[in-house]
């Protein structure tokens, strides 16, 4: 027998198939990932609540200060890793050589997927992305000029997680160009084997 | 081309060259796989990063992947965890102790950063971020030692507790101190090797300070 033969046959009876119920409605979707547009603005918002009403909810400054730096961690490390990606198709981090050097690499979406963003869940990321340091700066300023010093550090920690990934976010959004012709060539001169 | 006509390459000469990809960049088609991964794939990924590293400063032995790799959730963890346990000691002010977790916060950190940045000025070659994570990590010995301390002062706080409290904490500040030399004093040059552990000698004092004149209310 000869499998390749068959299978050319099997092919020739195969219907076009433009795309099942579920991705048409997935197509038409304003917002085509709900779980991490969720999130994306449930951590930075609920801290930003929780500063503002931390009185309300406790009277220990300790849990207050704890609940608001966990999630600010848990925001800084979901809108780097996972919002990001998901919802406007860019990511940044940091990388080390072998000879131990440091950089920075900012890398952004070209091809389309299949599951690509939506214009909506791109404006409420980049809307949650810039509003939310404005609003740690004017807490900022509040908690200086009120001398309120303890909660000082809470406010810089906030200001500096959150512009970090506003800093990340713009510089692959206006590098993109760049690093992506970078990575292409380094993909062909690797792939360059001699055979 | 005309003058390469003539030339042959024999069946013998072994053709050499190389086919991986270099450790340091990740091909397109590497990047997007990572770019559409699963959720779960990174956040597993990543603690998987974070339980390594706390293994290696439990076994400190020289591993420049460990430092290639870092990260500052251990860091986070065991501060907050410090921050915590220093609580509620008779040397906290009658309100529910706020200025003391922030100093402890505030000398943690911002004693990492002053080391990071000697070292730098004295012309290490790692990077900013690297030294935090190690010097962050290597706070977990003494972490230990705090708890260590905690369990102590539960049984009793007299001279044989004391002796029990200084010996466990000298270990641990030893245990610290050498942990993170072992990872930061080989980006110094030999005769600078001095000059960039002392800080951090001083940095795991004061912190093993900090630990040792805990006393509870």
């Amino acid at each position: 027998g000869s499998p390749p033969q068959a299978l050319v046959d099997d092919t020739e009876d195969v219907s076009l198939d433009f795309g099942s119920e579920e991705e048409l409605a997935l197509r038409k979707a304003k917002i085509r990932h709900p779980l991490a547009t969720f999130f994306h603005l449930f951590f930075r918002v609920s801290a930003i609540i929780t500063y503002l009403f931390c009185d309300w909810f406790s009277n220990s400054f300790v849990a207050c200060f704890v609940t608001i730096l966990l999630l600010l961690s848990f925001d800084f490390w979901s809108v780097k890793n996972v919002t990001g990606r998901l919802l406007v198709g860019l990511r940044w981090w940091n990388q080390i050589d072998e000879d131990g050097k440091s950089h920075w690499v900012f890398e952004a979406r070209r091809v389309p997927t299949k599951a690509a963003s939506t214009e909506a869940e791109a404006r409420i990321f980049w809307l949650g992305l810039i509003i939310c340091p404005v609003i740690w700066t004017v807490f900022f300023f509040s908690t200086l000029f009120s001398l309120k010093l303890k909660w000082l550090a809470l406010v810089i920690a906030g200001i500096s997680l959150q512009t970090a990934n506003l800093y990340g976010y713009i510089h692959c959004k206006l590098g993109g160009q760049k690093s992506i012709s970078r990575a292409t060539s380094s993909f062909f001169v690797t792939a360059d084997a001699p055979k | 081309f005309a003058g390469l006509a003539d030339v042959s390459i024999s069946e013998d000469i072994p053709v050499e060259g190389e086919i991986t990809v270099p450790v340091g960049s990740h091909s397109p088609d590497e990047d997007y796989s990572t770019l559409d991964e699963p959720v779960r794939d990174t956040i597993m990924r990543d603690l998987k990063a974070v339980g390594k590293k706390f293994v290696h400063v439990m076994y400190p032995k020289k591993s420049s992947a460990l430092l290639r790799d870092w990260d500052l959730w251990g860091p986070l963890v065991l501060c907050v965890s410090l921050a915590l346990m220093l609580q509620g000691g008779s040397a906290d002010s009658k309100d529910d102790g706020g200025p003391q977790f922030a100093e402890v916060f505030v000398i943690i950190w911002f004693g990492a950063v002053v080391i990071t940045l000697n070292s730098k000025l004295l012309g290490g070659t790692i990077s900013f971020f690297q030294s935090l994570c190690v010097l962050g990590y290597c706070v977990l010995p003494l972490t230990v030692a705090m708890l260590v301390c905690r369990l102590v002062l539960l049984a009793g706080s007299g001279t044989v507790s004391f002796i029990i409290r200084l010996i466990v904490v000298i270990a641990m500040f030893a245990w610290s101190t050498l942990a993170s030399t072992a990872f930061l004093a080989d980006s110094q040059p030999p005769n600078r090797k001095a000059l960039v552990v002392y800080p951090i000698f001083l940095f795991y004092f004061v912190i093993s300070w900090m630990i040792l004149t805990f006393t509870p209310q």
